[in-house]
């Protein structure tokens, strides 16, 4: 039970009579990088406002470290840093004071503010006046931002959001060592797959209904099938038939569903036995694309 | 609280704000020098009797607009710092209560608009030092005429707060300070329950004290009422 930092029940959030979230159950256990998946206008950012009490929810409830949002609001955030979409920052001031202003009302230690800035690489532009900075930097700034407090929760929204790869990189490396070096949980969320691929552990897609589980769970849902491609498709297809071995036929390949090692051997045989020339034998994994797109009901995308 | 202005202290770094806190004493007093320069001899003709009061009194009649459009200017300026990036969400999400954001935002401009009626205090004294007014000064009355408007004004500083941290767009809380600015310069002929009037000082008694006390007291209702209406406010 003390092993669940965050328990939503039946949260929801309507906007006039529009359900933006509807009957979510978010479980975030410790020591996990959570990755919160959706489309956009599925309600990522929404049930992060809720859970950083910035908005109230329409019915359901919220408990983070087993204290309910409702009743203890600031006993909660005191233990939860958060990044909320675009970074926010005051432009005029530099990195160093931007961090001194939070540092101030978090009453942490001044040293933090140089260990954070070290551990976002911005030790250098710390004097710069924030304006100037690059989207990444700024994005870094905001990361920082939420570290000040010594956080047991981190919760960032699209934290790569308009950066360039080496900085969705640099990011991504960041909020993977952070459970390992110092024992944060993380909730990060996106609308890109293979950003979580990338770096959760755990992982919820939320749309009309909401899968949960570990990401090997959802990568076990992606299956697999073998691709033969051969002189003459339809032919050889044909000559499996009637040796008994039910194929697919599909731009002049042989597609095998759930071909065992055996069963795959034994098609080379027959083919290699009957004299048709085999160019490819492949495995075809259903993307995690597919899977997202088919849990979020979006089929073939475009 | 302290911790609260401590940072608000930071945030208004490089943003001329602090220079607007000079600029507005330092505007009426040298308009008054211009004032009593070019017209020496007549104004100290016609305030022969008590040439401190005169200068007070000419000095006040400058200082209720300046103090009307400054402080719509201030609480404009001190809300954008967070509008600008939307930096309200990152404020709100720290263990802090929207209360105690709302009220040090408040403060901080009572502070500010404070050591402005200070200055024009200082300001006073010294020109009318350099007009060698005598150092007679009627140190009570130059107080109350510094600061009693300011207090009587509370009501229209906590509604430009409201307005200025609450709408994104600060046209809104920009343009109803500039109109009550207009409206308190013909606010003599208003009747006494207008609080655009009250910073004037004038009431059908002819007891300034009472325009103050009915400042401060729906100065702190309507700081009340806008507590409420922010902290049951969504954050966007």
């Amino acid at each position: 039970m003390s092993d669940l930092i965050i328990k939503t029940n039946k949260l929801t959030k309507k906007f006039g009579s529009k359900r933006v979230v509807n009957h979510v159950d978010l479980q975030v256990k410790r020591g996990e990088i959570y990755g919160f998946l959706g489309p956009n206008g599925a309600g990522k950012t929404t049930t992060i406002r809720m859970l950083l009490g910035l908005a109230r929810p329409t019915k359901g409830s919220i408990q983070i470290f087993g204290e309910d949002i409702k009743k203890d609001k600031i006993s909660i955030l005191k233990k939860v840093g958060s990044l909320v979409e675009y970074p926010s920052y005051y432009g005029h001031l530099t990195a160093y004071e931007n961090l001194e202003a939070v540092r101030i009302l978090l009453d942490a230690p001044k040293s933090r503010i140089d260990e954070v800035l070290s551990i976002v690489r911005l030790t250098k532009d710390a004097k710069r006046p924030v304006k100037g900075f690059s989207l990444g930097m700024k994005q870094r700034l905001g990361i920082a931002t939420a570290l000040l407090g010594n956080p047991e929760l981190l919760i960032l929204d699209e934290p790569t959001n308009g950066l360039d790869p080496s900085g969705i990189i640099e990011i991504r490396e960041l909020i993977k060592s952070m459970p390992k070096e110092h024992g944060i949980t993380i909730v990060v969320s996106s609308h890109l797959l293979s950003e979580i691929d990338q770096m959760a552990t755990q992982v919820g897609i939320i749309s009309k209904v909401i899968f949960q589980d570990s990401i090997s769970k959802l990568r076990e849902r992606a299956s697999s099938k073998i691709k033969i491609t051969v002189n003459e498709g339809e032919s050889a297809w044909k000559m499996l038939l009637s040796h008994g071995i039910t194929s697919d036929l599909a731009q002049q390949s042989i597609y095998l569903e759930n071909g065992s090692d055996e069963k795959v051997a034994k098609v080379v045989k027959s083919l290699v036995d009957n004299e048709y020339s085999i160019y490819r034998v492949e495995e075809e994994k259903k993307s995690l694309e597919e899977i997202f797109l088919e849990l979020t009901g979006k089929e073939g995308g475009l | 609280m302290a911790r609260l202005l401590g940072s608000e202290l930071i945030k208004i770094k490089r943003k001329m704000i602090l220079f607007l806190v000079f600029l507005g004493p330092f505007g009426v007093i040298a308009l008054e020098a211009v004032n009593f320069g070019v017209r020496y001899d007549w104004l100290t003709g016609v305030y022969k009797d008590d040439l401190w009061k005169g200068l007070i009194g000419e000095v006040s009649m400058l200082s209720v607009p300046t103090i009307l459009i400054g402080l719509t200017i201030l609480t404009s300026m001190i809300a954008n710092i967070e509008h600008q990036t939307n930096a309200w969400k990152q404020l709100l999400a720290l263990p802090i209560s929207k209360t105690k954001v709302y009220s040090a935002k408040f403060l901080l401009t009572v502070i500010l608009l404070l050591i402005s009626c200070s200055l024009l205090m200082v300001g006073t004294i010294i020109l009318g030092l350099a007009l060698k007014f005598g150092t007679s000064i009627p140190l009570v009355h130059l107080f109350k005429m510094c600061f009693y408007p300011f207090l009587a004004a509370l009501p229209i500083l906590a509604l430009q707060i409201w307005l200025a941290i609450t709408l994104k767009n600060q046209a809104i809380p920009l343009t109803v300070g500039i109109l009550g600015t207009i409206i308190s310069m013909y606010a003599v002929a208003f009747p006494d329950w207008v609080p655009w009037k009250w910073p004037l000082l004038l009431n059908e008694w002819g007891k300034p004290i009472f325009s103050v006390i009915a400042g401060i007291l729906l100065g702190f209702i309507i700081y009340l009422v806008s507590i409420l209406d922010f902290s049951r406010r969504e954050v966007k």
